[in-house]
C-alpha cells in the first residue's frame, strides 16, 4: 500500500497516548505502517473532546482523529501476561516502538527495553516521557500545561501586568514528537551501520526548553531574564497594532523600513522617524516602543489591507492578524491544496484535515486511511501477521485481552 | 556507535533562526554542515546565534559573482544535501534550484524551507515567525480575551526548524535505501498549522469557531487549572506556579497538601463539573494560598502529594536552578579556540548506544575557509589566494 513511500516497509508499534501522537502520525504520513496498540477500552485520547457532532464516542474524538490519521488500530491488553507476550511477538517483526507512559510502567509489565531488545536486537524504542527516564523530576506528574510552565514556554507570553499566557495547541507534545521523529530516523540510520537498535530517552521538558528561541541565549550572553512584553517581540522587531478597519496588523521594522517612513512622511505622519539614525536596524530595535507608537498613530488612518499590500510589495514582513477560523479559506493554502478531504464511511461524511507540512517530490505525503476505529485492525494483524487462529482470537476477546 | 549522520555533508544557505536550527539539529547528529554566508563581522560566540550555529563550519562566499556561484556548485557536487530558507526565486537566480542541483549531484536532497512555500499567490511573501503567527491565527486566538496576543518569541521558527530536520532525515533514509534524492518544499506556514490541527478539525467537522484560548483546559477537563501567583522572591513579584487538577483524587490530594482549608469543602468545589463552573472563585481561593508560598516549595509539596504542579520557570530558573536539567546534563559547555567558553543547550533526547556528539563552538563568518577550499575542494594555495584576491571568498 505504501509502495514507493519514503518509509515504506517500516513497521512502528505506537503505544503512545496524546503526548506522542504526532510522532507516529508523521511517520505514518510518510508511509510507515504505524500500528496503534490500544487497551481494549481504547487509548484515553478517544475519551477526550471535542467529539464529532458533539456526541461522545471512542470513534468520534477529534483529538484522536487528528493524531491518528493514517495509523491502524489493534486492541491488546498488555497489562495482561498473554497480551504482553503477544506484544513481544509483534515487536519481533517491528522496527520501532513508540511509547509515552510514565517511566517504569512498561518495566512493570515485563516490557522493559531489555526485554524488547532481547526479543529483537534491531528494534528501536522511543520513549517520550514528561521529564525523561532519569533525574529528580522523573516521576513528577505533568500534562502539557505543567510542561509549558517548567519548560519556560509560559513565562514570556502575555502582557507584563497579566498572568503568563498558555499557548494555543498542545505545543510541548508537538515539539517533543517532532524531535522524536528526528531521533527515530537517527537511530534507524545508525542501525544501517551498527546492525542493532537502541533506546531513545526523550524528555518533553527538554524539548520545550529547546523550543524557546531567545530565553537561554539571552541569559547566557547577558545574564538577562526575559519577561513578557505583550505583542512586542523580544527582539524589538515586531508588534501588533490596530488599524482603522478594526483589524489588527503585525508590523515589522526589519528590511527596508525607510520605504514605509517615506509613505508616512508623505502624509505628514512620520514624526521623527525620518531622522537618519532610524536607518540603523539595531537603533530601530532598541527604540521599538517609540517607533511602534508613531506607527500606531498612522495606522489609525489606514485599513489593514491597504497597508499590508503595500508593505509586502516594499519587502516588509507585515501580516494581517487572522483567525484560525480563516485557515480553510486562506488563498495560499487553497492554491497549495493544503487541506485534504478525508472520507469517514462510518459516518457517511467527508471532512477537511490539515495536510502535508512539506511536499516531497519523489515520496509525497499521502492520505492512506482515515483514523482507525477502535480495534479495527486487530484481526488483520493478530491473525494474519501472528498467525492466530480465529478461535484463539475469540478466546482472547472473551478474556478481555483484545 | 558512530553518530547517525556521520559522513553526511550539508551545504547550508540558511539564515536567521528557523533554517539554522534545522541544520544545527543535523550537525548535532553528526552531519558536516558547511554554512555559505555573506561577509559579516558580527561576533557569534555567545547567545542565540551561538546556540543555532555551533557544530557547523563557515565559509563566506560572494554569491553575486559567477565565480562564487561556481564555487558553491563545486561544493554541492561533493555533498549530500542543500538546505535554504529563501523564497523560491533566490536559488533559481543562482541556477541552484533542484533541477540544476541534480545535474551536479544526481542523488542530491534539496530542502527549501521558505515562509509560504514555493508555489501559490503568496510564495514571494517576506515572513518571519511573527508574520506566520499572525497569518495562522495563533496571535489572535492565543489570548486572554479579544486582544490578539500570541507568543513573545518566534515559536514558529523553532517549530519549522525541528520539522525541517525531521523531513531531512526522512529523505536521507529514503536515499540510503533507494539511492534516490529529491526536492522538499517545506512551508513554514503549513508546518505551524500542523500544530493547530485541533482548532481546524473542530471548525471543519463541527463548525465550531475557536474562542480565545486563555486558560481553558485544552487537553482534558481540569479544575483548578491555570497559573497562580506565588510569594515574591528576591524582590521579584513575577513568580507563578501552574497547577492542573484532572481527577477527584488529585483534588483530594491538593486539598490535603494545602492543610485542608475550610473553603475547600465548599460544595461549589465538590465535583470537576462544579469546580469548572465556579472556576473564578476557585482560582481566587487557590491564589490566596499560593500567594503565601514560594513557587519551588509549593511545587515540591504538591508533587510529593501527587498533584501536577510546576514552577513557571524564567530564564534564570532554567539555566541555573532547574535540578532536572542539571541532572540530565541538558546544558553543556562550549569552548572557544581563542579562549573562553559559554553554556549552551543540547538535544532533548539521548541514545542508549550512540554517545552525544561533541560540541564545537559556533564559527565566526568565514572561519573554515581553508578547510573548505583546501581539505574539501582540494584547491591549491595559489587558487585559494586568487579567490580571496578577487573577493570571491572573503577572509
Amino acid at each position: 500500500m505504501a509502495d514507493g513511500a519514503a518509509l515504506a516497509g517500516l513497521r512502528v508499534l505506537d503505544l503512545s497516548n496524546l503526548r506522542g501522537g504526532l510522532c507516529g502520525r508523521m511517520l505514518a504520513d510518510m508511509g510507515a505502517d504505524v500500528i496503534k496498540i490500544e487497551p481494549p477500552q481504547g487509548d484515553p485520547t478517544r475519551r477526550l473532546g471535542p467529539f464529532a457532532g458533539n456526541q461522545p464516542h471512542p470513534d468520534r474524538s477529534l483529538k484522536f482523529w487528528f493524531y491518528n490519521l493514517n495509523k491502524r488500530s489493534v486492541t491488546l491488553d498488555y497489562a495482561h501476561t498473554r497480551g504482553a507476550e503477544l506484544l513481544l511477538q509483534l515487536a519481533e517483526s517491528a522496527d520501532v516502538v513508540i511509547e509515552s507512559f510514565d517511566p517504569g510502567y512498561l518495566d512493570r509489565l515485563g516490557l522493559s527495553w531489555d526485554a524488547l531488545h532481547e526479543r529483537n536486537p534491531a528494534l528501536i524504542l522511543c520513549s517520550l516521557a514528561p521529564f525523561g527516564q532519569t533525574g529528580p523530576y522523573r516521576d513528577y506528574l505533568a500534562d502539557d500545561t505543567i510542561l509549558t510552565a517548567l519548560g519556560g514556554m509560559l513565562f514570556v507570553n502575555g502582557f507584563p501586568e497579566e498572568p503568563p499566557l498558555r499557548p494555543l495547541g498542545l505545543q510541548t507534545y508537538h515539539v517533543g514528537s517532532i524531535f522524536g521523529v528526528s531521533a527515530i530516523m537517527g537511530a534507524l540510520l545508525a542501525r544501517r551501520h551498527a546492525g542493532v537498535g537502541q533506546w531513545i530517552d526523550l524528555s518533553l521538558h527538554e524539548a520545550t526548553v529547546a523550543s524557546l528561541e531567545h530565553v537561554p541565549g539571552q541569559f547566557f550572553e547577558f545574564g538577562a531574564v526575559e519577561r513578557r512584553r505583550g505583542t512586542l517581540h523580544w527582539s524589538g522587531s515586531f508588534c501588533v497594532l490596530p488599524c482603522s478597519d478594526g483589524r489588527y496588523l503585525l508590523n515589522s521594522n526589519l528590511g527596508e523600513f525607510a520605504n514605509l517612513v517615506e509613505w508616512m512622511k508623505s502624509e505628514g505622519m512620520a514624526a521623527d522617524l525620518d531622522d537618519p539614525q532610524w536607518e540603523d536596524v539595531s537603533y530601530r530595535r532598541k527604540n521599538a516602543a517609540h517607533l511602534f507608537a508613531v506607527l500606531g498613530e498612522w495606522l489609525k488612518h489606514h485599513t489593514s489591507t491597504e497597508v499590508l499590500e503595500r508593505a509586502q510589495l516594499l519587502r516588509l514582513a507585515f501580516a494581517v492578524v487572522h483567525s484560525t477560523d480563516d485557515l480553510p479559506n486562506d488563498e495560499q493554502l487553497r492554491a497549495r491544496r493544503f487541506f485534504v478531504e478525508v472520507e469517514h464511511p462510518e459516518l457517511g461524511r467527508k471532512f477537511l484535515y490539515p495536510g502535508a507540512p512539506y511536499l516531497f517530490s519523489a515520496t509525497p505525503w499521502r492520505l492512506y486511511r482515515r483514523p482507525p476505529l477502535l480495534g479495527e485492525h486487530t484481526r488483520e494483524v493478530l491473525c494474519q501477521d501472528l498467525g492466530l487462529a480465529d478461535g484463539e482470537l475469540e478466546v482472547l476477546h472473551a478474556e478481555g485481552v483484545c | 556507535m558512530a553518530p547517525p549522520l556521520a559522513g553526511i555533508r550539508v551545504v547550508d544557505f540558511t539564515w536567521v533562526v528557523a533554517g539554522p536550527l534545522a541544520t544545527r539539529i543535523l550537525a548535532d547528529q553528526g552531519a558536516e554542515v558547511i554554512k555559505i554566508e555573506r561577509q559579516s563581522a558580527v561576533p557569534r560566540r555567545l547567545g542565540l546565534y551561538a546556540e543555532l550555529n555551533r557544530n557547523k563550519r563557515s565559509i563566506a562566499i560572494n554569491m553575486n559573482q559567477p565565480a562564487g556561484v561556481a564555487l558553491a556548485k563545486r561544493l554541492v557536487a561533493l555533498s549530500d544535501m542543500v538546505i535554504d530558507n529563501f523564497s523560491a526565486r533566490v536559488m533559481r537566480h543562482w541556477g541552484m534550484d533542484y533541477a540544476s542541483l541534480r545535474q551536479l549531484k544526481p542523488d542530491i536532497i534539496s530542502l527549501s524551507m521558505s515562509g509560504m512555500g514555493h508555489t501559490g499567490p503568496l510564495s514571494s511573501w517576506v515572513t518571519y515567525g511573527p508574520t506566520l503567527h499572525a497569518r495562522t491565527g495563533l496571535t489572535m486566538k492565543m489570548s486572554y480575551d479579544e486582544r490578539p496576543t500570541g507568543f513573545g518569541y518566534s515559536f514558529s521558527d523553532m517549530l519549522a526548524g525541528q520539522t525541517a530536520a525531521a523531513a531531512a532525515m526522512i529523505a536521507l533514509w529514503h536515499r540510503a535505501r533507494t539511492g534516490e534524492g529529491q526536492f522538499i518544499d517545506l512551508s513554514q506556514f503549513e508546518a505551524l498549522i500542523q500544530t493547530l490541527g485541533m482548532s481546524v478539525l473542530n471548525l471543519t467537522v463541527n463548525g465550531a469557531a475557536q474562542p480565545p484560548s486563555g486558560w481553558h483546559p485544552q487537553e482534558a477537563p481540569a479544575a483548578p487549572h491555570g497559573v497562580y501567583r506565588c510569594r515574591a522572591e528576591d524582590g521579584d513579584n513575577d513568580r507563578w506556579i501552574a497547577i492542573s487538577v484532572r481527577s477527584h483524587g488529585e483534588w483530594r490530594r491538593l486539598v490535603t497538601a494545602m492543610g485542608s482549608p475550610q473553603w475547600a469543602s465548599d460544595p461549589h468545589f465538590r465535583t470537576m463539573f462544579s469546580r469548572m463552573n465556579n472556576r473564578e472563585l476557585l482560582d481566587r481561593r487557590l491564589g490566596e494560598w499560593t500567594a503565601q508560598q514560594s513557587a519551588y516549595d509549593a511545587m515540591e509539596r504538591l508533587q510529593q502529594a501527587g498533584v501536577p504542579a510546576g514552577v513557571v520557570a524564567n530564564g534564570r530558573d532554567l539555566c541555573e536552578r532547574d535540578p532536572q536539567l542539571k541532572a540530565r546534563q541538558f546544558w553543556a559547555t562550549v569552548k572557544f579556540p581563542e579562549g573562553g567558553q559559554t553554556r549552551t543547550i543540547t538535544l532533548p533526547f539521548r541514545f542508549s548506544a550512540t554517545p552525544p556528539a561533541p560540541l564545537h563552538h559556533s564559527p565566526q563568518v568565514g572561519e573554515h575557509k581553508d578547510y573548505v577550499l583546501g581539505t574539501v575542494l582540494g584547491l591549491s594555495q595559489s587558487e585559494r589566494e586568487q579567490l580571496v584576491r578577487n573577493q570571491t571568498v572573503w577572509e
